[in-house]
């Protein structure tokens, strides 16, 4: 049975139908983290189908486990009894999509690491790390806050923000930074901009890549939460963004994420239903497995 | 090499407090009062500063005299330009608390924050 038909269903579904049914959905703001989990495994699906229908169309007759033979083929580690010129296109095709990502991918934490790393040598002698702010301290007179994620992470206020905010004001923008270092956000961000550059007129690229930045930042707020009052954290923001120097976000293009926020930090706090999360957890964990079975069904393998 | 790193802040840190040229001699000597440090290994760290592009010296007796290129408050400001430039880049690299914002956003932030105030109360 050739899964190709079924494969390209399948991407369509997630590439075009599912980011408009995530817009539609309310509880992605409720739970961020785990809606972002979600944005990331419909990418993986989608990429895993593309790559796995460009072999199916090649080589029709086959499942995956004759794929993995073919590829062995290829790569002359198998015993070399006839791959065919089209399945050998189906196999380079299949490799493009999965190269493609890797390529990208690099291309972006190369790229934004190097403008960190620059950044940091710099930051570490100008600045004065100050143990109390648990951030590194530059005198500038305009407010501003940010971290420089990866390996060395840094925080940074300057004294323009410092005089600015109080000092619970502080320590909550300071944990919602940490919880951005914490968590690795930076990857997840690549990994979207990296879907987004090689898919890029995709619905679920476009719409993956605006609400992703979105997420982190209110994923970040959760956790700055948990430890300071709403109030702090929103009064935080408001004197942030009207005294403050950063730039307009690039990725956003859906607005002032600002207001979305702090709306929702204001709000009732409410966490998605319990046996939606669960539902939600399954989607992701299933959507990037189900390329697979389709491309082998267990009864054919 | 953390603490390498540290010595280079450490003695940009002396320079620019003093803001005249000063020699090695005077740097290990006031990083002694906090600590102890060998003359040779703020020499070599110097010389590394210098040719870094952040430091200049000229000979005065047998000494060298040392003084930043700039001052702390320039390197602030390139950094913060570098950090608050905008760019395609920026979001991977760089994350802000907050993101810039128009007037009329800040008003309609500021007047949901009221609101808020309003019905806590």
């Amino acid at each position: 049975m050739n899964a190709a038909p079924a494969l390209l269903g399948y991407a369509a579904a997630v590439g075009w139908v599912a980011p408009r049914v995530m817009l539609r959905s309310s509880w992605p703001h409720r739970s961020p983290a785990l809606a972002a989990t979600v944005w990331i495994a419909f990418a993986a699906s989608f990429s895993l189908c593309v790559a796995l229908a460009a072999l199916h169309l090649a080589t029709p007759q086959a499942h995956l486990h004759g794929i993995l033979y073919s590829c062995q083929v290829a790569l002359g580690i198998g015993p070399t009894t006839g791959a065919g010129a089209v399945e050998r296109v189906g196999i380079a095709a299949s490799a493009v999509v999965v190269a493609a990502h890797v390529v990208s991918f690099a291309f972006h934490a190369l790229r934004a690491r190097g403008a960190r790393n620059g950044h940091r040598r710099i930051l570490d002698k100008v600045g004065r790390p100050s143990a109390g702010l648990r951030a590194t301290v530059i005198d500038h007179g305009v407010p501003a806050a940010y971290c420089l994620p990866g390996r060395r992470p840094r925080i940074v206020l300057s004294t323009g923000a410092v005089e600015l905010l109080s000092r619970a004001e502080l320590g909550a923008v300071v944990e919602h930074e940490r919880a951005h270092i914490a968590c690795r956000h930076h990857l997840v961000l690549v990994a979207a901009q990296s879907f987004a550059t090689v898919f890029r007129r995709l619905p679920l690229a476009r719409h993956l890549r605006e609400q992703i930045p979105l997420l982190l930042e209110m994923a970040a707020d959760d956790r700055a939460l948990r430890s300071y009052p709403h109030g702090v954290l929103a009064t935080a923001m408001v004197e942030m963004a009207s005294g403050g120097a950063a730039p307009r976000g690039t990725l956003s293009a859906g607005g002032p994420t600002a207001l979305v926020r702090l709306r929702r930090i204001l709000g009732p706090a409410r966490c998605a239903h319990p046996a939606l999360r669960g539902v939600m957890a399954a989607t992701a964990v299933m959507t990037p497995l189900l390329p697979l079975l389709l491309a082998c069904p267990p009864g054919l393998g | 090499m953390r603490w390498l790193g540290d010595l280079e802040a450490e003695i940009l840190d002396c320079l620019w407090k003093w803001g005249r040229p000063a020699t090695v001699r005077e740097v290990v000597d006031d990083i002694n009062t906090r600590r102890p440090s060998a003359y040779s290994t703020v020499m070599t760290v110097a010389t590394i500063l210098y040719n870094k592009g952040w430091l200049t010296r000229e000979k005065q007796g047998r000494a060298w005299l040392y003084t930043p290129v700039r001052s702390r408050e320039a390197y602030s400001a390139a950094l913060m330009e570098d950090a608050l430039g905008a760019s395609e880049d920026r979001p991977a690299a760089l994350a802000y608390f907050v993101e810039r914002m128009t007037d009329e956003e800040v008003a309609a932030l500021r007047e949901a924050l009221r609101t808020a105030d309003r019905t806590a109360e």
